[in-house]
Order: C-alpha cells, then sequence, then structure tokens
C-alpha cells in the first residue's frame, strides 16, 4: 500500500524539491534562466523582441516561438507537444500589443530530466523573460501533482514516482502579487480567484482528485512565487 | 481634501515584478498620473509589466526601472546606431531595439538632395530619438532641435561594443560616475554613449582603448565603491 511517508528521500506529502534559479547564464541570449528542481535541469533562452513575424503570425501582435531541444536523440511528437503547450502558457502571459509585429524566441535546452520537466521548463522561460525585459501581464509558476492509489496528493512528482503514479498533472497559476488594498479584495479570495493559465493531466483521474490537486498546487505556487521574487530582486545590478 | 492631493504608491523605491498592482484609481477624480516605462493601466488599477525598482518623479510620474540587452526606443533619448540598409528616402539603422529604426537622408544639418551623406552598412551613427511609439519604426536625427549638428552624425575609428542598457544610463549619470572620472584622470580617451547600451571609445593608443573597454564592461557586475578601485588596480597593472 503506498503511503505518503514512502517518498524516496523521506520528502512529505507537500513539500517540494530543493529549486535553485540562475540568472542569465548565456551570455549570447538576451535574457535566460537555468532553473533546478532537484535533478531535473532546464536551460531556457529568450531572444526578442526581434523584428519581423513569421508567414501565417498576425502582424497586430507579437509572436512567440518556441524550440525545446530534449536531452538525447531528435525532437519528436512528445517535444512538439512540449512546444505547443509552452507557445500557449508564454502567450497568455506575455502583453502582445506592447510591440506589434515582432517575433520572441524562446529556447528551451533540457540537462537532465528527473519526473516534472513540463513545470521545471515553464518556471524557467517564464524567469528567462522576465531577465529579458518582456512585458508581461504576471508571472507563471508551474506545479506538478501525482494522485496516488488512496486519494493523496502528492507535489513535485520524481521521475520514478511518475511511473508508478495512475495519474499526474501539471499545473500553472499566475503568480501572488503585492497590491495595494483593492476595496473588494481580501487576502483568502483572492488566492482562489487567481484562477488556472494551464493544466496538462496523465492518466485518469476523478474530479474530486482533479480539484485536490489543484487546492494544493496552488498553495504550493505561492511558495514559488515568492522564491522567483527574491531572485528577480537578488540579481539586479548594484549600480541601479 | 482627499481628491486634491496627489495618491503615492507605497511601492515607491520597492522591487516589483509584472502582475504587482501600485495604485488603485477608483479613489483618485481629476488627477493626471504619467506612466513611464513598466507601467500599463487596466481598468481601475496600475499594474507593472516588467521587474525592476518602481520610481517616482514628483509631482506624478511613475516608472519602472531596470536594465535589460535590448533597448526600448523613446523619443528624445540618444543612441548610438549601426546602418544596415539605404533606400531613397531614409538610412535603416539598427539600434537594439524591437524594430529597425529610420534616419531620414535630409535630416544633418544643411541637409540638402544634393549634399546626401554617402553611409556604407556597418557605418556608427551618433542620433536623436525624434519618433518613437510601439506601432510604427522609430525615427531618428542627426540635428538637434534647433537644427545644429551638436556632434551627431558618423562616428569614425574608435571601437564599439555593447553593454546593457542599466550601465549606460549610469555612464551618462551625472555627476560624473566614478569609473570615468578614475578613467580620465590617468589616460586620454574620447567616448561616446548611447542609451540603447552601445558605447565607442576612441583614444590615440590602442592600449587606451583597451584599457577603457575592458574597465567598463567589467563593472557590469560592481557597485559603485568598487568601481574605483577596481580602475586603481587596472591601472596600477599598466605601470
Amino acid at each position: 500500500m503506498e503511503k505518503t511517508e514512502g517518498r524516496a528521500e523521506g520528502r512529505k506529502a507537500n513539500q517540494l524539491r530543493k529549486y535553485a534559479c540562475t540568472r542569465n547564464p548565456l551570455g549570447r541570449a538576451h535574457g535566460s534562466a537555468r532553473w533546478e528542481q532537484g535533478d531535473t535541469v532546464v536551460v531556457a533562452a529568450v531572444y526578442g523582441p526581434r523584428p519581423g513575424t513569421r508567414k501565417g503570425e498576425n502582424p497586430e501582435k507579437a509572436s512567440i516561438e518556441v524550440v525545446w531541444k530534449p536531452m538525447t536523440g531528435q525532437s519528436g511528437r512528445q517535444e512538439k507537444e512540449y512546444e505547443m503547450t509552452l507557445k500557449r502558457t508564454l502567450q497568455s502571459i506575455c502583453l502582445l500589443t506592447v510591440h506589434p509585429n515582432t517575433t520572441t524566441s524562446v529556447v528551451l535546452q533540457v540537462m537532465s530530466d528527473d519526473g516534472s520537466l513540463l513545470p521545471c521548463a515553464i518556471n524557467a522561460s517564464c524567469a528567462a523573460l522576465a531577465f529579458a525585459g518582456i512585458p508581461l501581464k504576471h508571472l507563471a509558476v508551474a506545479i506538478g501533482c501525482g494522485v496516488l492509489e488512496n486519494g493523496d496528493v502528492i507535489l513535485d512528482t520524481s521521475k520514478a514516482e511518475e511511473k508508478q503514479l495512475k495519474s499526474f498533472a501539471h499545473l500553472v497559476f499566475p503568480n501572488s502579487s503585492k497590491s495595494v488594498d483593492l476595496k473588494e479584495s481580501q487576502q483568502k479570495d483572492g488566492q482562489s480567484e487567481r484562477g488556472l493559465i494551464t493544466s496538462i493531466t496523465h492518466g485518469v483521474m476523478s474530479e474530486e482528485d482533479y480539484f485536490n490537486c489543484i487546492e494544493r498546487g496552488l498553495a504550493a505556487s505561492s511558495r514559488i512565487s515568492d522564491f522567483l521574487r527574491t531572485t528577480l530582486q537578488k540579481h539586479t545590478p548594484d549600480y541601479l | 481634501m482627499e481628491s486634491k492631493k496627489p495618491l503615492r504608491s507605497a511601492f515607491v523605491d520597492d522591487y516589483v515584478v509584472p502582475g504587482d498592482v501600485i495604485l488603485d484609481l477608483a479613489d483618485m477624480t481629476n488627477q493626471t498620473i504619467k506612466l513611464g516605462a513598466g507601467l500599463r493601466q487596466d481598468c481601475d488599477t496600475i499594474q507593472v509589466t516588467s521587474a525592476g525598482r518602481l520610481r517616482l518623479s514628483k509631482p506624478n510620474k511613475y516608472w519602472v526601472e531596470n536594465s535589460q540587452k535590448r533597448y526600448i526606443p523613446s523619443v528624445e533619448d540618444t543612441v548610438l546606431g549601426i546602418v544596415v540598409d539605404t533606400k531613397p528616402d531614409n538610412f535603416l539603422v539598427d539600434i537594439k531595439g524591437p524594430s529597425l529604426a529610420f534616419l531620414p537622408v535630409l535630416s544633418f544639418e544643411g541637409g540638402t538632395r544634393r549634399n546626401i551623406p554617402k553611409f556604407e552598412i556597418g557605418t556608427l551613427i551618433y542620433a536623436r530619438v525624434v519618433k518613437a511609439n510601439s506601432i510604427m519604426n522609430p525615427e531618428l536625427s542627426c540635428m538637434d532641435a534647433i537644427g545644429k549638428a551638436a556632434e551627431f552624425g558618423q562616428l569614425k575609428n574608435g571601437y564599439t561594443f555593447e553593454t546593457s542598457t542599466g550601465l549606460a544610463r549610469m555612464l551618462l549619470s551625472s555627476p560624473t560616475c566614478p569609473l570615468l572620472e578614475a578613467l580620465g584622470k590617468k589616460l586620454s580617451f574620447e567616448i561616446a554613449v548611447g542609451l540603447n547600451g552601445r558605447v565607442w571609445v576612441n583614444a590615440p593608443s590602442p592600449s587606451n582603448v583597451i584599457l577603457v573597454s575592458e574597465a567598463i564592461k567589467q563593472s557590469e557586475s560592481f557597485n559603485r565603491m568598487q568601481q574605483r578601485s577596481m580602475v586603481e588596480k587596472l591601472l596600477a597593472k599598466l605601470a
């Protein structure tokens, strides 16, 4: 029987692996970030905004193109699916009307994969976009949740866990933002109104399990959101 | 009287990230607020779109200060551009922004159809941004507001390199930044800094050029205090 205490390295159900973010590891890219979650490492590079859009894209908006490079082997269908997911997610957080008729390219390189690859890639590309100064509506924070046999939800699944679970989900939330007191909002209501940007599920899970995942994911996303905020602040140059 | 007092954001001089709401306009009536880079209005709130420090210039101008490799053109900035193409009416100039800038062939002092300057591809130009909005290509000019040349135009010889926009702003700050002051005491050189993150250095001897450019490139990561000691170390190595 699977117990939540039985996770590798004694991790609890709600405990995330150690995460780290490096600012602009790539000198030539206009913005880049290396995001690590445990042993899963993804490097994202952003080039842009560059003049001109590709054929077929709307010239009244900026367009985003995503290239996903796997760790080994050639790009296949799985990579195309990741590219499409990432493109839709990033399109919803970027302000596309600020620089019409430009292209922003995001290139992702998987350095090592130990589960929760898509959330790690989304976090890396969001950080890279912020470092490059691309105008964003808000930041995106991604987290992977898995559902155990007994209905418990575990966060930040590793590869071994993903193989054994009957279903897991990758969820992307907007970040928790600082704001001056708006008349209608209160802290708790504000949280549940934040909404979901992207949700990719694998396997079969019940409605209740899915909503459980969302709740746990939302709570954990505020931790990652705070971490992203301190990382962005920590790396600003001193002369500013 | 509540409506007359300008509402000041609680986050001035704080670090903000995209999505933060810095002002709520529902309380304010009949007041003008000017928004600079990195901010946008969303119904009744002002939201941040780029990560950086929120600044306020009294009485009512807000902007987000950050440092990037790319440049967002804004009017009255002086930039260093590189010619990439020539057309009958304009030179197409790359200023490290989202789109190429146009430099009309007549916007030089005493410019007429008969004495159009011949700029080849790759020429470095020091110019002023005259028109900049998100929809059109930005427009440059090699004249100041009165119509005089005022040091705008082609920069010959020397060495060009790229920096971030924040470093360029620091080099142009007044009073003179400690880096340039310390270098200027010992070496003779001339320098042109574009707010778009391009710097041109020229000096009689190549070693001076290399020293100055290396000192500037390395100060990306130093604060004002450390810059002076870094320059002194560099100069000591030479002597």
